[in-house]
């Protein structure tokens, strides 16, 4: 077969956009070339990659306040009921203040209670969000069966790896408990931010450690939480939060936590 | 129905800036991503969302209610985005049409037939899914090649969309986007043969 499907109809196809009759011909196109199939193929792989791996620059946490509030300065100053509710307060200038005083006052409490009850329920809903993602990066790396990105047990091997990987360097621990190996790393990514995925096993159960950059100023206390079957423990680290994910026994999963926690410190 | 003047008055202010909140605050981190990507920087990219909302928001009552919002916004972002840019950028885009424009004159056609090993070797379909790769050759692409593939795969806009985004006629939507894949292909197929880093 010489007429090959051109790359403008494979790719049309991958982004859905045939009709229903050019569909119908490149299909039957498809079922009897390998050559342009292979090539649809890789297109359709070549366009999830893209969208999964260009999704990476998450909104820094201040931005949609800030965006927010310039809305709100906006169209305060561009309404003209605005303009005109302010002037016949001249007349009783100072009523008016203080009536505004006072309900500034009002609102600022209201809101500040509100604002504090939203934070710790996004704070939780985030939290939680982390978990089941962690959980299913750690399930996936169990179910590929395939290499780390980098191979080795040598803690001086697997850092290295990462300078330039990273926006954040992290120290690796030299003295493993027993039964515990470091088995590689990987990049991968949360919340569309670069992290590191530090593979170890303890006895036959197998380990993901996230170093991640922490997105919000505040320090994440210690928690723990179960999901799918899997542990995960999460810690905050300086500005560093460090999730580990295993079926391992509890308590061994939070000594090396504890032991890679201790080194991000400085120490060994 | 006759209303209330005070329901009037709401009716002709309120609502709107509530729908452009309601609207734009949703795409805030894709305007982000792509705001990014184009600019390499994140001071750049805040500006850059910051100034295309407020564009947006000051030219929403241009705005027609049953059009693409989204789209809308995008366009916003792209043309702030290039009436902001050094003259490098623009440069560069121009250089770009340039070279299209002279393929198609000459009649070689964009994507000959053998552009691309249609034989996919294994090892490509094992790099698509290294994304420290991939991000590596998003990077390469030229301005006019990662935009359109960023609106198409990442912001799953259709071509219609795509042309109204970018102010260019479907035909060269098309044409972009294949030869973004073929670029994103090639540089990926480079990568494969310089040596990968394993540890001992």
């Amino acid at each position: 077969m010489t007429d090959h499907l051109s790359l403008v109809t494979i790719n049309a196809l991958a982004d859905g956009e045939l009709s229903a009759e050019q569909l119908a011909m490149a299909n039957d196109h498809l079922a009897a070339c390998p050559a342009c199939t292979s090539t649809a193929l890789v297109q359709t792989l070549l366009k999830t990659s893209v969208a999964k791996a260009a999704q990476r620059h998450a909104m820094p946490p201040g931005l949609e306040q800030r965006l927010r509030l310039l809305a709100l300065r906006e169209t305060s100053q561009s309404s003209p009921g605005t303009a005109q509710a302010l002037r016949p307060a001249r007349q009783s200038a100072f009523a008016g203040w203080a009536v505004a005083a006072l309900l500034l006052l009002v609102f600022s409490g209201v809101i500040g209670l509100l604002h504090r009850g939203q934070r710790a329920e996004v704070a939780s809903v985030e939290q939680s969000a982390q978990v089941t993602e962690v959980s299913d990066l750690h399930i996936a790396t169990l179910a590929a069966s395939q290499d780390p990105q980098v191979i080795s047990s040598d803690r001086h091997t697997v850092k290295p790896w990462f300078q330039g990987k990273l926006p954040f360097s992290f120290n690796l621990p030299e003295n493993l408990p027993s039964d515990t190996k470091l088995d590689g790393a990987n990049l991968t990514y949360l919340h569309n931010q670069p992290v590191a995925q530090l593979l170890y096993h303890i006895g036959r159960h197998r380990v993901s450690v996230f170093l991640m950059q922490r997105k919000s100023g505040e320090a994440v206390s210690e928690s723990q939480s179960e999901h799918s079957g899997f542990k995960v423990v999460n810690v905050g680290v300086g500005d560093l939060d460090l999730v580990a994910v295993s079926d391992v026994d509890p308590a061994r999963l939070l000594e090396l936590v504890g032991i890679i926690k201790g080194v991000q410190a400085g120490g060994r | 129905m006759t209303l209330l003047p005070w329901k009037r008055a709401a009716q002709k202010t309120g609502p709107q800036t509530s729908t452009f909140e309601d609207l734009a605050l949703p795409l805030l981190p894709s305007l982000y991503n792509v705001a990014f990507w184009l600019t390499r920087n994140q001071t750049d990219a805040e500006d850059l969302v910051q100034e295309s909302f407020l564009k947006a928001l000051r030219g929403f009552a241009s705005f027609e209610p049953d059009t693409n919002f989204k789209a809308w916004i995008f366009r916003i972002l792209r043309n702030t985005y290039l009436t902001s840019r050094t003259g490098l950028a623009a440069r560069r885009t121009v250089a770009l049409e340039e070279e299209l424009d002279e393929q198609r004159e000459s009649g070689a056609g964009l994507y000959p037939e053998g552009a691309i090993d249609r034989q996919t070797p294994e090892i490509n379909l094992i790099r698509l899914a290294d994304r420290a790769a991939l991000n590596a050759a998003l990077e390469k692409l030229a301005p006019p090649l990662l935009e359109v593939i960023l609106l198409c795969d990442v912001e799953e806009m259709k071509y219609k969309e795509i042309a109204s985004v970018l102010e260019i006629p479907i035909g060269t939507v098309m044409s972009r986007i294949a030869r973004a894949r073929t670029a994103l292909r090639r540089t990926l197929e480079a990568q494969n043969t310089q040596p990968r880093e394993w540890g001992a």
